[in-house]
């Protein structure tokens, strides 16, 4: 059965800008916490979150249900648009990485959750769990590469870590991550599908 | 299987790949083995799936109110614009002002030459202005504003090719494109009215207010127009006759340009005018100075 944001996306596809409007006021505030994560300066914030749904009005043909939520492919969008301007600008300016420093995803998720649509939430809840039991050194390496858009050269770089030990973290972390959610999914039953 | 890299290695950094770690070199080589290897197709397409799940870990964070309304008529605008033809709208029920003065503008203005015309008005100028001056928006300038709008996404996909070095470049770009487009998309319009702003300054300054009946989008271009003084600002007014509706405040560049768009739905018969008055910063309810630029429909 197709979803509500399935029929946006389908009407986008079409050509009816309105489909736009309403797929931007849902996700408008999930697609600015990605960017925002990921991303310091207003002005680049905002014209990410411009173009995460542009993006989208524009490929909105191309969207395939049967590869994942239309959330989940509006923030693989957002975080791609917004590695491209975190290295751009770590490219032109040679600044210190623009994302987190490796504070606790889980701790975020105690801030409160501004009433966005209820199966985004359960899914954040899911998410959020599953790092929750990472070991720390995993959960950093993953946010370091995630939301920081460092390579695993940077990693090492910024740790002070053997670029070994962190392809060892990175690759055991995104493992345990899967099954997490796979277990988690599993038993939160329907709403762990994506 | 292999494409210069052993299974067994490209396996170990199928994770750093799904996470756009890897780097370039690297990349390329696993790259290179995944493409001819169905085993590691399968299973990068799942850690892609696990690591798209990683964006969920964020805390929604919603948009300001003026930034939210900012982008979404961009992207209503961009998207209008994308269309050959598109259905109308429905009738927006508020003002909505997109912006002052435009920043970053390359602006060349593509509008039709404009020969100033300096009247004088006194302080019943309001409701005097006799003469039409609206038309219907001339192929040319749509033309013109087309043939720019096309040169600006070449130059943006010129800039794109550079890979990221020219981010500057790139933004401003991007901006004008989509500052343009908005323009456009607000220009267009099978019954835009066309109002020339004529000056009561010596210094001449220059408008025209174009108002997409269909989309009720107005849209005021100006050229020379002087900074107000200090903790002043300009406000533009939607004249019926029976009130003075505020359009909204507007500063110019500092070259004078002024690009404001708004929204606001207003019956085909009712604007008697359209004028600017110099008012405290914020504006005012209503005007407290004579118009400094005015049209009559």
């Amino acid at each position: 059965m197709e979803s509500e944001d399935e029929a946006l996306v389908r009407r986008m596809a079409a050509g009816d800008d309105q489909a736009l409007g309403v797929l931007y006021d849902r996700w408008q505030a999930v697609v600015h916490g990605v960017v925002s994560r990921m991303l310091r300066q207003p002005d680049d914030v905002e014209d990410v979150v411009e173009e995460t749904f542009w993006q989208a009005w524009r490929q909105a043909s191309r969207f395939d249900r049967t590869r994942g939520a239309v959330q989940t492919w509006l923030l693989t969008i957002a975080r791609s648009r917004a590695l491209d301007r975190v290295r751009a600008l770590r490219r032109r300016r040679e600044e210190p990485l623009e994302g987190d420093d490796g504070q606790v995803v889980a701790q975020q998720a105690a801030e409160g959750d501004p009433g966005q649509d209820a199966e985004a939430s359960e899914r954040r809840t899911i998410v959020v769990a599953a790092l929750s039991g990472l070991p720390p050194e995993q959960r950093e390496a993953l946010e370091l590469g995630y939301f920081g858009g460092l390579s695993q050269t940077e990693i090492a770089e910024r740790t002070g870590q053997p670029l070994g030990t962190v392809k060892t973290r990175m690759r055991l972390a995104l493992q345990k991550l899967r099954s997490q959610l796979q277990v988690l999914g599993s038993d939160a039953g329907e709403g762990g599908s994506g | 299987m292999s494409d210069g890299m052993a299974h067994d290695q490209a396996r170990e950094a199928l994770e750093a790949l799904a996470l756009d770690a890897l780097d370039a070199s690297e990349r390329d080589a696993v790259m290179a083995h995944v493409a001819s290897c169905a085993i590691c197709q399968a299973e990068l397409a799942a850690l892609e799936n696990t690591a798209s799940e990683l964006a969920y870990a964020a805390t929604p964070l919603p948009l300001p109110a003026a930034q939210r309304d900012r982008i979404r008529a961009r992207l209503m605008a961009r998207a209008a614009a994308d269309h050959g033809s598109r259905e109308p709208r429905a009738a927006a029920t508020s003002l909505r002002v997109e912006s002052g003065s435009a920043p970053a503008r390359t602006d060349a203005t593509p509008l039709r030459p404009y020969t100033p015309v300096r009247r004088r008005f006194g302080p019943a100028a309001w409701m005097a202005m006799a003469a039409g001056l609206v038309a219907i928006l001339g192929v040319g300038a749509f033309l013109n504003a087309s043939r720019e709008r096309a040169a600006l996404r070449e130059a943006l996909q010129a800039a794109r090719a550079a890979n990221g070095t020219q981010l500057a470049a790139l933004d401003s770009l991007r901006s004008a494109l989509a500052t343009r487009e908005g323009m456009i998309a607000n220009l267009i319009g099978p019954q835009v009215a066309v109002m020339t702003l004529a000056s009561t300054d010596p210094a001449s300054p220059t408008g025209r207010m174009f108002w997409d009946q269909q989309r009720n989008a107005w849209t005021f271009v100006a050229h020379r127009v002087p900074m107000p003084k200090s903790g002043r600002t300009y406000q533009m007014w939607l004249v019926t006759p029976t009130a003075k509706i505020s359009a909204g405040t507007f500063m110019p560049s500092p070259d004078g340009e002024v690009m404001m768009q708004a929204t606001y739905a207003l019956p085909k018969d009712s604007l008697a005018a359209v004028a600017v008055t110099d008012e405290p910063m914020g504006g005012s309810p209503q005007p407290t100075t004579a118009p400094m630029m005015v049209a009559a429909k």
